[in-house]
């Protein structure tokens, strides 16, 4: 999953990076409202954390700009102004969540969580495929009621493919969801991964569509 | 009324007062004095019309002396002490007086002659007080001159010049009377526009006006106007101050949540002081931001906000906050409805109670309005566990959270019934029919509201 944060307080941005990171999300950060808005449009993000205010351009003109081109990714506003007023505008500027500073790491993780879930159509924060069941809110895999260990970038790839179940998922797509801006891209490094990840969860819900990509499938079983 | 006598009215009134009591005596005095004037001269006119009839009825014989031709005119010169006298004396002859001075006679003093007719006050044979004229005579016939004198008691006199002086004091009391009342009358209505000042201010500070209203004449209008900018000036100040603590407020929120994030993913005493410490700040900012924005709502006078919009906005924001609880909300009412206030505050009163409702539900949330007379009265309702009798007035104090497992800060119901109090509205919890907690907000209508109705 691929997050944008953009705050403008260089310690916070720090903050939710490290944190984000730390979770399994690949994030690029943004520092004013230029920056943002530009990210926003031409990267393919999983979710946004916006802060109002933002030097250059404010967030919720950053937040409209985005939604006027048609962006429609989950954002989360992050801000120190809690009126219902200003709540209401975050709101009608396209927001999908509101998050008041001073605010718990541990709330924000899960409100991205669900706003992601919400965004792919998922309602439970235990999604299944099959035999597969991951749990977005502990990152836990459980396989046939077995617990399975997986690597950060594991985690990250059977995170998208079951966000995204029934539905063809190229490696471009994954690449560009799965590590951030600067990760120097190689689409065969998704293909090692995807290999080695078949072979952890030992059921075959994540079937190649030829010259498409990938896709993960309940009616795994038989293999 | 009691007048301190530093008071400016008991100043005009007590300087024109003594003013025209100044003036009034003078003018007495000044008119009594020439009314007295003019009596005596028309008294001596009548005694020398006496004299000169005593002179031409007077005759003279060498072997005689000085006799009277006639009698004269005059009936009161023969009854005796009547006050009416004549006397003739010769200076070398006997003295010859009317028959009123019976047996006396008048004291006359012939060391100096008198050629011309002569006025002066003496005293009379029963010791009134009498007014003489006299003169020297010399008959042709005679060498030393015979003094004529006619006298009058001058109690007639007297009498007129008293009643005159009466009927004077009645009419310029009168007068002083009339013009004390003409100033009091005009100090009141010349000082009336400096008792619509201190109305005026009284209501500004009560805070039923913003600023003085109406026309003052030219000499208060400027301190009219000054205390217009002072006015505004103060509220500038309030204003900025308010800001300045909100700014405040808002600012130290992004330190506070980097630290509370830091100070999280430590362990040891440090990191736990540092948290408790945080969570101290949180509070004051908390506070503080409250404080404010109660302090700053319900300033504006003159605005309104149509109930309607302002409602479903609240009603899609709350909707993608609960958007994973599937809490459906109601909204029943408010076409045409318009709350005598600001948005902001509308949105705030009205965004706590609904978003409590939320926290709350199981699965429906219900919000009607209407009117009642002049003021709107919205409920909002839940279907959730509600709060019991006698812990309602609980949930109003300040930082008071019913359960700490749910998030909010706990000022919602305190910030709202603050707000609603300064719109002159207020708040109460009762038991909702769907089961859960019913809000009942009672907000002022804007006016234009009955106006509307009026004309559908």
């Amino acid at each position: 999953m691929r997050a944008l944060v953009v705050e403008d307080d260089p310690d916070l941005v720090r903050q939710l990076s490290e944190t984000l990171r730390d979770e399994g999300y690949a994030v690029d950060q943004a520092t004013d409202g230029e920056e943002a808005t530009y990210l926003g449009e031409v990267e393919p993000y999983d979710v946004v954390v916006l802060d109002l205010g933002l030097p250059v351009i404010d967030g919720v003109s950053v937040l409209k700009s985005w939604r006027g081109k048609g962006r429609t990714m989950p954002v989360l506003i992050l801000t120190a102004r809690g009126q219902w007023s200003e709540k209401v505008a975050g709101f009608d500027a396209g927001a999908d969540d509101y998050l008041t500073k001073p605010f718990q790491m541990e709330e924000l993780l899960a409100r991205i969580r669900a706003l992601i879930r919400r965004a792919a159509g998922h309602a439970s924060p235990v999604l299944r495929c099959g035999p597969v069941e991951v749990d977005t809110s502990s990152a836990t895999v459980v396989v046939n009621g077995e617990s399975i260990k997986l690597t950060g970038h594991e985690y990250k790839l059977l995170s998208y493919l079951i966000h995204h179940m029934n539905k063809i998922v190229s490696r471009t797509e994954l690449t560009e969801h799965i590590y951030d801006q600067d990760f120097d891209r190689d689409s065969n490094t998704i293909e090692v991964f995807v290999g080695r990840l078949r072979k952890k969860l030992g059921v075959d819900v994540i079937k190649t569509v030829r010259g498409l990509g990938y896709r993960m499938e309940p009616d795994g079983e038989a293999s | 009324m009691v007048r301190r006598p530093s008071s400016l009215t008991f100043r005009l009134i007590a300087g024109a007062g003594l003013w025209t009591f100044f003036a009034l005596v003078v003018v007495g005095v000044a008119l009594a004095f020439l009314f007295r004037q003019t009596v005596e001269r028309s008294f001596d006119a009548r005694l020398d019309v006496l004299l000169e009839s005593l002179i031409v009825a007077a005759e003279y014989d060498p072997d005689k002396g000085v006799y009277l031709s006639g009698p004269l005119a005059e009936p009161r010169f023969e009854q005796p002490y009547s006050g009416w006298y004549w006397q003739i004396t010769p200076r070398d002859g006997q003295v010859m007086i009317s028959r009123s001075l019976w047996d006396r006679e008048l004291k006359e003093d012939l060391s100096a002659p008198e050629p011309q007719p002569h006025h002066y006050y003496s005293v009379g044979p029963d010791n009134q007080q009498i007014r003489v004229v006299e003169r020297d005579i010399i008959f042709p016939d005679s060498k030393a001159p015979v003094r004529f004198a006619v006298a009058a008691v001058t109690t007639e006199n007297k009498m007129e010049v008293t009643r005159f002086v009466g009927a004077i004091v009645v009419a310029l009391g009168l007068m002083g009377i009339g013009l004390i009342g003409a100033v009091i009358a005009q100090v009141r209505y010349g000082l009336r526009p400096l008792r619509t000042l201190e109305g005026q201010l009284e209501r500004v500070r009560s805070g039923e006006a913003d600023r003085l209203e109406g026309g003052y004449p030219s000499e208060i209008a400027p301190v009219a106007d000054e205390l217009n900018k002072l006015i505004d000036h103060n509220a500038e100040l309030l204003a900025r101050a308010r800001t300045h603590v909100g700014n405040l407020a808002h600012a130290l929120k992004t330190p506070l949540s980097v630290l509370m994030n830091d100070s999280a993913t430590h362990h040891g005493t440090l990191a736990a002081s540092v948290r408790r410490q945080l969570d101290v700040m949180r509070r004051l900012v908390d506070h503080y931001l409250v404080r404010a924005r109660t302090a700053a709502a319900g300033q504006v006078i003159g605005t309104r906000t149509p109930v309607l919009p302002a409602m479903t906005s609240l009603r899609t924001t709350l909707e993608k906050i609960y958007a994973s609880r599937d809490v459906r909300i109601f909204v029943q009412g408010g076409d045409r409805l318009n709350f005598r206030g600001e948005r902001q505050d509308f949105d705030e009163m009205l965004g706590n109670l609904m978003d409590n409702a939320c926290k709350w539900a199981d699965a429906e949330v219900r919000v009607t309005v209407e009117r009642r007379d002049t003021n709107l009265v919205f409920l909002v309702e839940d279907d959730g566990p509600g709060i019991d009798d006698e812990q309602r007035e609980a949930v109003f104090s300040r930082g008071q959270r019913f359960d700490e497992a749910t998030p909010g800060s706990g000022l919602g119901l305190s910030i709202v019934r603050d707000i609603a109090g300064l719109y002159g509205g207020g708040i109460e919890l009762d038991r909702s029919e769907l089961g859960g907690l019913k809000a009942v907000l009672t907000l002022p209508a804007s006016a234009d509201t009955s106006v509307q109705q009026a004309a559908q």
